[in-house]
């Protein structure tokens, strides 16, 4: 045992136990994360439950059991107090336009008869508003005729469902993409003539030319108009169906609200899995609802990527001109070390600070007299004064700038100083060294660095809620609309998707399964972020591998 | 000896002359060089002649490599280093406030001690001066590469194989390709540090072939640690210690007959 000390065996152990760890933790995390998240998309069986209530009266739940847990309680009735632990059941029912509530929880020992009694032929429906319907389908009306009943129903409905998901695809592109256009061009005339007015250039000829193009504006938005008013007048002659809920309860829910229906209990395991990718789409490429608890994070995932890409944009030149320079021009002395100290404390300010900052600076004096200068026709409503984007952007990338420069620096100082000599004594000037021989050999480096900084970047929620994150914005920053990336446009993030969803929720239970599907997502774009700038990487490396013996 | 290297010293085809009647390149007058107050060569004067072999010979430290790099102002680089003198390449002034230093490393090449390549292909390699010159024309790149690299006896390797990264070949190739580099810029003078001092034998004796083959078009300038290597390859040597040109006339007299008792003790191996 002493030798076992005295080897030091122990110092082993003992870092070999802080990896393992580290390790647990790391893939405990995930795990939970993924487990969480993903479960969310699974079809749940869905139960009927009898149960007493305070009163003694029977009641009927028909729900997705979604939570469990024991809670103490304490019988009013019971002299000595006692504390009972009863087990609870988070049951979700849906049908809030009836219930009032998506959610309830309920007391097992209040359960009469059998506990997991499968509801039977229940359908569910997801619908726009509302959450979901869960009950039984009676029939099928268009215009108080009954277009089906019995059997029938299910397999009608279907067909109905997916003419009434074309019909709203062709509605959404419609709105979103031709009139949104249409919106921005008149938008951008509007603000033409603005600008002409401010000028005094707004002549004749010009009002004519806007009011030409405007009328023709005017004229297809009518068209589209139309189009819609007949897309709309089908959907609304899609008919109603009508459901049985539990508690004696009967619902008509038009199919133009349905999003999707599905049985679970009479789905096969093939079918779940049929669903549970489908559900997974629909996450990915939704629209959020209900205040972002239901629905999907597309606009949430093309904002985080497009302000992560921009930010790397900004922050790759800045940073790895700053590094040449520093290691590269600058004359070792005190200054330098100043400003080498500053930038390795600049990445231990906290994230919010380079938020005021970016409010602050970016925002008010650069955003503001870019405004006053370029936009002032615009004004009030500010152009490029107010939170967006480009500032978003370019605070994140003030904010991972001294990751890339200390990555890069250490990078410079590994190429061999022989191999600059090499350029040199061929007559190379410096700067032509620099650019054509230890730049390409330093960006293995400078990867790593733009790897720490994608992934601090993506991960940053603090900062940007001051400079541009909003919880729902009307508008995708890209779109098919010149300049087709707009900087000035406020977007969606998901890290503040997930704090929005998680904490500034009207329903709490409804969203946390959402929380957790948002945070794997987000993990999920890190990684795959990271892999491409790693496998860059790799490819680099492998090319100047020969040199590091 | 062996028999190869005999040959190699019998073939020198100008013994006996002496410097008096070469055409010289690079002439150095009162050269001082300063490692901030530390003087590290103290008043060289010498004529270093045109389309010869040079070697500068002396024990470590002995500033004989310090010397070499003045000849394409690589001290430059070294903040701290400071110099006093004359320094002429064919009667101009190396270290002339108007001299373009990029230029003049053009002029005067340089190939090192560890074996430099640049981590591209091999064509791209002996293309980089060229490039730097903004010359692109794919026909004059083409045929720069071949003679550079027939004449640093490399195309037969290498030819099928100009795309390969040139970090992949052997030591011995690698300081062929540094030399071909150097030399498709068609450089006046060439400067050569402890060329082989990382080479195994048999890399070590092509490289000596070549220099041989290419005092032909160049005037070369090499520092060496082996003095069999002085001797073999040139024409004449230059004896340094501890800063001072101790010596400094043809091979054959410096290694067989040495003027001075220093120079007689460093060759026959009593110190250095």
């Amino acid at each position: 045992m002493r030798d076992w000390f005295k080897q030091g065996e122990h110092w082993v152990w003992f870092s070999a136990a802080t990896v393992s760890i580290s390790f647990v933790l790391v893939i405990g995390l995930v795990l939970l994360i993924a487990v969480r998240g993903l479960v969310h998309f699974w079809p749940h069986s869905v139960y009927e439950i009898e149960l007493k209530n305070d009163q003694g009266k029977l009641e009927t739940l028909v729900g997705e059991i979604h939570d469990t847990q024991t809670k103490p309680i304490v019988d009013p009735q019971d002299p000595d107090m006692a504390v009972r632990k009863v087990p609870q059941w988070l049951v979700k029912v849906g049908n809030r336009d009836v219930y009032g509530t998506d959610f309830r929880w309920i007391n097992t020992d209040n359960i009469v008869g059998q506990e997991d009694r499968l509801a039977r032929d229940i359908t569910v429906l997801e619908r726009y508003e509302w959450g979901n319907v869960y009950g039984q389908l009676t029939k099928l009306t268009r215009d108080g005729e009954i277009l089906a009943e019995g059997d029938n129903v299910k397999n009608v409905l279907e067909d109905l469902v997916s003419t009434g998901q074309t019909l709203h695809d062709k509605i959404n592109t419609i709105e979103r993409v031709d009139i949104g256009g249409i919106n921005y061009r008149i938008e951008q005339l509007r603000l033409e003539e603005k600008r002409l007015r401010a000028e005094n250039a707004f002549d004749d000829e010009a009002r004519q030319a806007i009011e030409a193009e405007r009328a023709e504006l005017n004229k297809q938005f009518r068209d589209y108009q139309e189009k819609l008013a007949i897309l709309r007048d089908q959907a609304n002659g899609l008919g109603d169906v009508h459901l049985n809920l539990a508690g004696g309860h009967a619902i008509q829910v038009p199919i133009k609200h349905i999003v999707r229906m599905w049985q679970p209990n009479n789905m096969s395991n093939a079918d779940k899995v049929g669903f549970f990718f489908s559900s997974i789409g629909h996450f990915l490429t939704g629209e959020p609802r209900e205040a972002n608890t239901e629905g999907g994070v597309f606009p949430a995932i093309v904002g985080t990527v497009t302000m992560v890409m921009l930010m790397a944009i900004f922050v790759t030149p800045m940073g790895v001109i700053a590094a040449v320079y520093m290691s590269e021009y600058a004359r070792e002395g005190t200054l330098l070390r100043l400003v080498r100290i500053s930038i390795n404390n600049l990445a231990g300010v906290p994230s919010i600070v380079f938020g005021i900052f970016g409010l602050g600076f970016f925002v008010y004096i650069i955003g503001g007299s870019i405004d006053d200068l370029f936009y002032s026709y615009a004004q009030p409503s500010p152009t490029f004064g107010t939170p967006g984007l480009l500032w978003a952007s370019l605070t994140m990338a003030l904010l991972t700038l001294p990751v890339v420069i200390v990555s890069t620096q250490e990078g410079l100082s590994r190429i061999p100083s022989s191999l600059r000599e090499g350029g040199l004594a061929l007559g190379a000037t410096k700067s032509e060294t620099i650019m054509k021989i230890v730049l390409p050999m330093s960006m293995p480096a400078i990867m790593t660095g733009l790897i720490l900084a994608v992934a601090r970047a993506a991960g940053e929620v603090a900062p940007l809620m001051l400079v541009g994150v909003v919880k729902l914005a009307p508008e995708l920053p890209v779109d098919l609309n010149a300049p087709f990336v707009h900087l000035d446009r406020k977007f969606m993030h998901l890290g503040f998707h997930i704090y929005d969803v998680g904490f500034q929720s009207p329903n709490v239970e409804a969203s946390q399964p959402l929380v957790y599907a948002t945070s794997l997502l987000l993990i999920l774009i890190i990684v795959s972020l990271n892999l491409g700038a790693i496998t860059i990487r790799n490819k680099l490396r492998e090319k100047y591998k020969a040199l590091d013996n | 000896m062996s028999e190869q290297n005999v040959g190699l010293a019998m073939d020198r085809d100008h013994r006996g002359m002496h410097l008096g009647q070469e055409k010289i390149a690079i002439e150095v007058k009162d050269w001082n060089l300063f490692y901030g107050s530390n003087q590290a060569l103290n008043g060289i004067n010498m004529s270093l002649p045109e389309n010869r072999v040079t070697a500068f010979i002396g024990p470590s430290g002995c500033g004989k490599s310090t010397l070499l790099r003045c000849f394409n102002r690589m001290n430059d680089l070294i903040p701290i280093v400071r110099v006093e003198g004359e320094m002429t390449l064919h009667g101009e002034d190396m270290y002339a406030k108007e001299m373009d230093v990029a230029a003049l490393r053009r002029r005067v090449g340089m190939v090192f001690q560890k074996p430099n390549p640049f981590p591209k292909s091999i064509y791209e390699n002996v293309c980089y001066g060229l490039r730097l010159q903004g010359i692109n024309d794919k026909q004059v790149l083409d045929e720069t590469v071949e003679w550079s690299l027939q004449s640093a006896g490399l195309w037969e390797e290498v030819k099928d194989r100009l795309d390969a990264n040139a970090l992949g070949l052997s030591g011995g190739q690698q300081q062929r390709l540094c030399i071909a580099r150097a030399i498709a810029i068609k450089p006046e003078v060439l400067l050569l540090d402890e060329p082989t001092s990382a080479l195994d034998p048999i890399s070590t004796l092509a490289i000596e072939e070549l220099i041989f083959e290419l005092k032909k078009d160049f005037t070369i300038l090499i520092v060496t640690h082996n003095m069999q290597q002085a001797a073999r390859v040139s024409d004449y040597t230059a004896f340094m210690y501890m800063g001072d040109l101790i010596e400094y006339t043809d091979t054959d007299t410096l290694f067989t007959n040495p003027s001075v008792k220093r120079t007689e003790d460093y060759i026959s191996g009593r110190y250095g």
